[in-house]
């Protein structure tokens, strides 16, 4: 590579109290500063909504910065301006690939930056160009395959050679491991020691603290979009990164179970589901839960939570194990037979699963009961006892409208959680989902709906919850269950002792205790 | 609730405002042109009001396309941009033409008869396409488009073979007998109790996508798949029933354009209505009920336009220009998803609730 005549010493990149607030008044980042050395592998460590993604952003050019400055070389620059990461040989393996399916590799890896002759694309050439990046770095890949043919190691092989492709000097990997086996990830790792040892410079995002160990030198933590410390990783142990990344021990009050005899009413047994997708991929989970009481799933995004849910509605089916409900053997259930069966779910896609946002407050409010005698006459729908029903639904929930004929995008997230929550409590539920029940919501209308999850529970239903919001979960649960990687690995009672920072150790996949 | 009906009102106005404004950018040049420039404007404005019979062309020539908007509004409530209703039309029109050139019906069974049979036959334009992306996810749009054009072919076909009369001087079907007719309403027009149909049709379609409880499963499919599969919904079907009624209703109002208006059948090329149709649907914003309005004015605008040309010269191409115009400004309802206005809106509420 050409890029030694560079300045040889000095990070390769610093940033210098960097803040990025958003238009809509979202805060990701404030004052973050560290330095990437060059030709090192630094890793980047953080729950969901730390401000990684944002800083990454940053980097890439794809954001511009609200205050404070990143210098590369040593010098300021302007980060969010045209090409800025071809010109500054910055290359990005982003987590959800951005390959187009149809095209081979060779098209994939040159798109954006064709050789040409005259108008035409040089094939020729760029097959050579690619043939040489693919042997210059040891990722050995059939250049002609339709890249939709390829198994998601070698596409992210693909993706990898794509941001090497332009001289590029800094290579940011975004959860690379993700989606890979665990051979695929000790190959991918040792193909990126190569690329440092080569003097490449590597920035690796990652919630998997012994990945990130086995990996990287230096660790920068984020929580909250500030920047914890950064630290060579020779310095620290797991504990200290643990606490660095899940914040102080506050202790939160907690939810009082009346019953702790009540009778079992969800069971699951050994349930496996097949995906591609790891949020969807759930292995050998066996749970139980009781009227009256709330289990808590925590788990870094995309361990699994996805599957679990899907299994306990109905949207996929087990591969393998059994699912059942109050007796009843669920696991071949479609939607509707959950429903039927006494299921109310809070989904965490408020606007497109939990609701319709193009309709009116009242049609959202009464859809799904179909057959309910007091709203229909025959086929026809009681216009007045609708309106009276939902009035009261938003009383008792204390939703923010103006009338039951607004659209239902006119509240407040906030508010149109209320409503939906209204909806699917109606009718003392089995088994209730609730999917981050309180993302994005504000304070008030998060406590009330803590309450009536709680209220729920105690009118007899058992309630699964999953949430990234740790305070949250140890407020509402009884039972703590971690996922990580599809699998539970930790089964904690919830005590006043149980801090997030004990939660850490599971969800970063370096304890198990199930 | 009154904050609603202010912004619905707010959005009428609107509407009404850049209507009236592309009307007199299209027509105030048009009208310089010729020597008497109000005459002109007077014409096209008032002139379809001007007499019983001019308004009973305007009543005439919203008919079918009530009807077509009516189809076009359930089709697309679904979800679906299933375009089969100008198929659907066409075809609804010749098996009509068919039974009562074929079948030895008479009295009052006749009319009821070719109008049933015209509904199922041209239903089918609708249901393919709607068939195809429920059951195998092919686009509807492309197919409807490409099949609407299959059966028009194919009905030409029938038209030529089976139904001709070798005594016309063109290609045209026999005369259908006298029993396969709707009485006319009004003297001096073409006018039919076709219109009291559609009128009907419209209200019913209203009554049940906003009344009943399988029209707002409909509306809950189209308007949010995930939601509705979250529900349990039973969306396919849904869908399906959604393209079927659609399909019967467009067949339907072919049935009555030919049993109303002619004595032969002898379309040979897609008569157009059921295009006005989707235009109707998208002018109502897709609500039965403001179909009727909608028809009616597109109605107005072509009987206005039908004047300008028979009385000044003024090519009746303008009609359309005129059309156009309007239709882009209208559904150009993007405007009002737009994040500018929405933020308006949303400033006055703001300022409403810290009153």
């Amino acid at each position: 590579m050409s890029n030694s005549p560079h300045l040889a010493e000095g990070p390769i990149v610093s940033f210098r109290g960097v803040s990025k607030t958003y238009p809509n008044g979202t805060v990701a980042l404030t004052d973050a500063s560290f330095d990437i050395r060059r030709g090192s592998i630094h890793a980047i460590c953080g729950e969901n909504g730390a401000g990684k993604s944002t800083l990454m952003k940053i980097l890439f050019g794809l954001e511009s910065p609200s205050a404070g400055q990143v210098l590369i070389d040593g010098a300021a620059v302007d980060t969010a301006t045209p090409d800025f990461a071809g010109k500054h040989g910055i290359g990005m393996v982003h987590q959800h690939f951005s390959l187009v399916p149809i095209l081979t590799v060779t098209e994939n890896i040159i798109l954006g930056h064709e050789p040409r002759r005259s108008i035409f694309i040089d094939r020729s050439k760029a097959r050579r160009q690619v043939v040489e990046l693919t042997q210059r770095f040891d990722l050995a890949v059939d250049p002609d395959a339709r890249t939709d043919t390829l198994s998601v190691a070698a596409q992210q092989k693909v993706e990898i050679l794509k941001a090497l492709s332009r001289d590029t000097r800094l290579l940011i990997l975004d959860e690379p491991t993700a989606v890979l086996s665990p051979p695929e990830i000790e190959e991918l790792f040792n193909r990126l020691r190569d690329l440092c040892a080569a003097g490449m410079t590597i920035l690796f995002i990652s919630h998997k603290l012994h990945e990130v160990r086995a990996l990287a030198e230096t660790v920068t933590v984020l929580r909250a979009g500030r920047v914890v410390g950064t630290t060579p990783l020779a310095e620290v142990d797991d504990t200290t990164i643990t606490r660095m990344v899940m914040g102080r021990d506050v202790d939160v009050p907690r939810r009082q179970r009346q019953r702790t005899d009540a009778p079992v009413v969800l069971e699951l047994d050994r349930v496996s589901t097949r995906s591609r997708d790891p949020a969807d991929r759930i292995e050998d989970i066996s749970l139980s839960i009781r009227a009256d009481e709330i289990v808590g799933i925590a788990g870094v995004d995309g361990s699994g939570q996805r599957g679990l849910v899907g299994v306990l509605s109905g949207l996929m089916h087990p591969a393998s194990g059994s699912v059942r409900l109050a007796d009843a053997d669920m696991s071949r259930a479609a939607a509707p037979d959950w429903r039927k069966a006494g299921l109310a779910y809070l989904p965490a896609d408020r606007y497109a699963r939990g609701g319709t946002a193009a309709l009116s407050l009242a049609d959202n409010a009464i859809a799904g009961t179909d057959g309910d005698k007091a709203l229909q006459w025959g086929p026809f729908l009681r216009r007045g006892a609708i309106r009276k029903r939902v009035q009261q639904m938003i009383a008792d929930y204390a939703v923010r409208a103006g009338g039951t004929g607004e659209r239902l995008d006119s509240l407040s997230g906030g508010n149109a959680q209320k409503l939906i929550a209204a909806r699917e409590l109606a009718g003392s539920p089995k088994l209730l989902i609730a999917d981050q029940p309180t993302r994005g919501v504000d304070v008030a209308a998060a406590a009330l709906l803590h309450g009536r999850i709680d209220l729920a529970a105690r009118d007899g239903a058992a309630v699964l919850l999953i949430t990234a919001d740790l305070d949250e979960l140890l407020r509402l649960a009884d039972r703590v269950l971690v996922l990580f990687n599809g699998k539970i690995v930790a089964d904690l009672q919830n005590h006043a002792g149980l801090t997030p920072a004990a939660l850490g150790p599971y969800m970063l996949g370096l304890e198990t205790a199930a | 609730m009154t904050r609603s009906i202010l912004a619905g009102l707010t959005e009428f106005a609107l509407t009404a405002l850049v209507i009236g404004l592309v009307i007199l950018a299209v027509l105030v040049p048009l009208a310089l042109s010729q020597p008497d420039p109000l005459e002109v404007l007077r014409l096209f404005v008032l002139g379809p009001f001007g007499t019983i019979r001019h308004m009973g062309n305007i009543l005439e020539a919203a008919t079918p396309t009530m009807m077509t908007g009516l189809a076009a509004t359930i089709i697309f409530r679904a979800g679906m941009f299933n375009l089969g209703v100008e198929g659907s039309f066409f075809l609804g029109g010749l098996a009509a033409a068919a039974t009562a050139v074929l079948l030895p019906l008479t009295g009052f069974v006749a009319t009821p008869a070719a109008i049933l049979v015209g509904a199922l036959v041209g239903s089918l334009a609708c249901i393919v396409p709607g068939y195809l992306r429920v059951r195998f996810g092919a686009s509807e749009m492309v197919n409807s488009l490409v099949l609407n054009f299959a059966f028009l072919f194919a009905g030409v076909y029938v038209l030529n073979y089976v139904l001709r009369d070798p005594n016309a001087g063109a290609l045209m079907s026999y005369k259908l007998p006298g029993d396969f007719t709707l009485d006319r309403l009004l003297q001096g027009t073409r006018l039919h109790t076709g219109v009291i149909i559609a009128f009907v049709a419209c209200l019913l379609g209203g009554i049940w996508l906003y009344g009943t409880r399988s029209g707002l499963n409909v509306r809950i499919v189209g308007s949010s798949p995930g939601f509705a599969s979250h529900l349990g919904l039973a969306s396919s079907k849904l869908l399906m029933q959604a393209q079927i009624a659609g399909g019967l209703i467009a067949g339907m109002a072919g049935a009555i354009e030919v049993l109303g208006l002619y004595s032969r059948f002898s379309w040979t090329g897609l008569p157009g209505h059921g295009w006005t149709g989707i235009t109707v649907a998208i002018l109502a914003r897709e609500n039965p009920f403001l179909v009727i309005p909608a028809a009616l004015f597109l109605a107005y605008l072509q009987v206005g336009g039908d004047m300008l040309a028979r009385n000044l010269d003024v090519p009746s191409e303008i009609v359309g220009l005129v059309t156009a115009a309007i239709m882009l400004a209208v559904t150009a309802a993007a405007i009002f998803r737009h994040p500018a206005f929405l933020r308006l809106i949303r400033d006055i509420k703001g300022q409403e609730q810290g009153a």
